[in-house]
């Protein structure tokens, strides 16, 4: 990988490196993205439709029954996995949250809020 | 008291006959700590007050004969898992003095159980590696061979468990890492079902893979400890709403008739040949149980690493973008500017491996790259899961090697990260396709140290993985670590 688009990522990734660990950084991807860029001999593409639960979808209807571990239509899988989107939020009323000083003890600067550099010039 | 042979089963009926109390038995394991951690490294924080407080009021509920399993038995908790009140690190120094304000769900419930934290065990920094070597504050070794690694990310927790400086420990899995720990020195090590366990309280690494799970003696430990652990919660949208068996019932039960797959790619020539050959010898002897063999092949399994690393470093840099110190982990004291505040605090916070996945996981989701890589991994993710489903047509549990070698030098490795990912090839394809897996002991090469094999389940079937490991374990003999 190129020190330019390492440091792009750095910038992405909202991390200062020095000089030296830039390039060391670069020689470690370098040989890191070797290894990813073999799925690209695949030929096949991500369909985010699709992408409920495949085992449901792809066992044969004959066998289901002998996998009653595994749900066994869509509805049982939204039951299943997707209960807090789907049919279980909780009711909108308001509940006790934490006190300041809890939130507050694991900052290194405050005063009784977050202090921060000057954000809005 | 020789407390290296007791499983939780054991301190469990010398506590209920009043052979011992919660107290003694918590001195025991926490003197050995003083004894031996100094060399293991395994706890980063040892809560000795508390564990001992926690003891006295255990033995009250012992007392009143209204204990459970787990009540007064002595346990360690990896330290990417929040305790109230109790500094939780992950291993890294942007957490050095983290204190979390809340308990994570799996605390809860064990705390309902009146358990005894023996204290916070040493774990890869955010759990991202192999080896535990990665630790800003312990970098645990094994019991087995003080020269070697433990494993990671959970090596603190299977050291701790080998050691027996705990009766049993909680791990965390994203890509093998309570597994390939426990195979290493020589425990038994459970992952279980994605959404089986509760993440609410768990740092969070790749969200649509890590889970909780246990590390103990043998399988039979796990299982109890999963058993107190598992269920839904409401402030974990993953946790399926499924019922929790009592994950102990199918031990003991003949595995006569089951079918055991053993996936080619798993036993091709990556994988070392003492490795090959002790699971292998397992399989036999599960033939003589009766169970029957069945041949299968897994073609996808050498896109696995680099479609784990993708999906793990894009979830990871999202999941790690919170640490700013801002309001909580280290700020840095240099950054006059909002932008330098922060990337000098992330900076100085963060360790080389998690960098690198940082950086990496920024590579997979950027414009341009994004379907090459990230897009690729997820359909390779679905096609893993897909191969899977086809194996399990054919069989009930599936055998594998748990990782291609044993525990290897402290000093191996280090310097070459892209050979270390391609260590994990046993272990990742179960997260990709969310199944439960465990990994215990089968064999010892020649120097002495432990091999492991996996035995993987369809998903929510963790009883039937327990039941087929405890199988093996019944007639195996453990060789102890020697320190």
């Amino acid at each position: 990988m190129d020190l330019n688009m390492v440091q792009y990522l750095a910038k992405l990734s909202k991390l200062n490196f020095s000089d030296e660990e830039l390039k060391s950084m670069a020689n470690d991807m370098t040989s890191i993205i070797e290894i990813m860029d073999t799925i690209k001999e695949m030929d096949i593409k991500y369909d985010a439709m699709k992408n409920q639960n495949v085992y449901i979808n792809d066992l044969r209807p004959e066998i289901k029954d002998d996998y009653p571990s595994y749900p066994t239509n869509v509805e049982e899988v939204k039951k299943e996995y997707r209960n807090a989107f789907l049919n279980e939020l909780r009711e909108d009323v308001n509940r006790e949250s934490y006190p300041t000083e809890k939130i507050l003890q694991n900052a290194t600067n405050s005063n009784d809020c977050f202090v921060v550099p000057k954000v809005v010039e | 008291m020789d407390i290296t042979t007791l499983k939780i089963r054991d301190i469990r009926k010398m506590l209920d006959s009043k052979e011992v109390s919660s107290v003694e038995i918590t001195k025991e394991y926490l003197n050995r700590i003083k004894k031996i951690d100094g060399q293991l490294e395994s706890y980063i924080t040892v809560t000795e007050d508390k564990a001992l407080a926690q003891a006295e009021e255990a033995q009250k509920v012992i007392d009143s004969g209204n204990a459970k399993d787990l009540t007064g038995i002595p346990l360690a908790i990896k330290d990417n898992i929040c305790t109230e009140g109790v500094k939780t690190t992950c291993s890294s120094k942007m957490l050095e003095n983290f204190v979390p304000p809340y308990n994570a769900t799996v605390m809860n419930k064990l705390d309902s159980q009146n358990i005894v934290m023996l204290g916070k065990v040493s774990m890869d920094e955010f759990a991202m590696g192999g080896s535990t070597q990665t630790s800003a504050f312990a970098k645990t070794k094994n019991p087995y061979d003080l020269n070697r690694v433990p494993g990671g990310s959970s090596g603190g927790s299977a050291s701790s468990v080998s050691a027996s400086l705990c009766a049993g420990a909680l791990g965390s899995d994203t890509g093998g890492s309570i597994r390939q720990p426990a195979s290493f020195c020589g425990v038994t090590g459970l992952k279980p079902t994605y959404g089986r366990v509760s993440r609410y309280g768990l740092v969070a690494f790749a969200s649509s893979l890590d889970q909780i799970g246990t590390l103990g003696k043998d399988a039979h430990d796990c299982a109890i400890m999963l058993n107190a652990i598992a269920g839904w919660d409401s402030l974990d949208g993953t946790v399926a709403k499924k019922d929790v068996p009592d994950f102990t019932s199918k031990i003991g039960q003949s595995i006569k008739g089951m079918k055991i797959a053993l996936p080619k790619e798993f036993f091709a020539e990556g994988i070392d040949q003492d490795v090959r050959d002790a699971v292998l010898k397992a399989s036999e002897v599960y033939k003589s149980m009766g169970a029957e063999l069945v041949e299968c092949s897994m073609p996808s399994l050498k896109y696995a690493v680099p479609s784990y690393y993708l999906i793990s470093s894009a979830e990871a840099t999202s999941n790690l973008s919170r640490y700013d110190g801002i309001k909580y982990g280290h700020r840095s004291e240099n950054g006059d500017n909002f932008f330098d505040l922060i990337a000098n605090s992330r900076g100085e916070g963060f360790g080389d491996e998690v960098k690198r996945r940082i950086l990496l996981g920024n590579y997979a989701l950027s414009s341009g790259y994004y379907d090459a890589y990230y897009g690729k991994a997820l359909a390779l993710k679905d096609k893993i899961s897909q191969e899977y489903a086809e194996i399990f047509e054919k069989c009930d549990v599936i055998l594998t090697p748990t990782a291609p070698t044993v525990a290897y030098g402290i000093d191996e490795n280090i310097s070459d990260p892209a050979k270390m990912y391609q260590a994990d090839i046993c272990t990742v394809t179960v997260n990709i396709a969310s199944l439960p897996a465990i990994s215990t002991t089968c064999g010892y090469n020649v120097d002495g140290m432990p091999i492991g094999m996996s035995i993987i389940g369809k998903k929510f079937d963790e009883t039937s993985i327990i039941q087929v490991a405890d199988a093996y374990e019944k007639q195996f003999n453990i060789v102890a670590p020697r320190i």
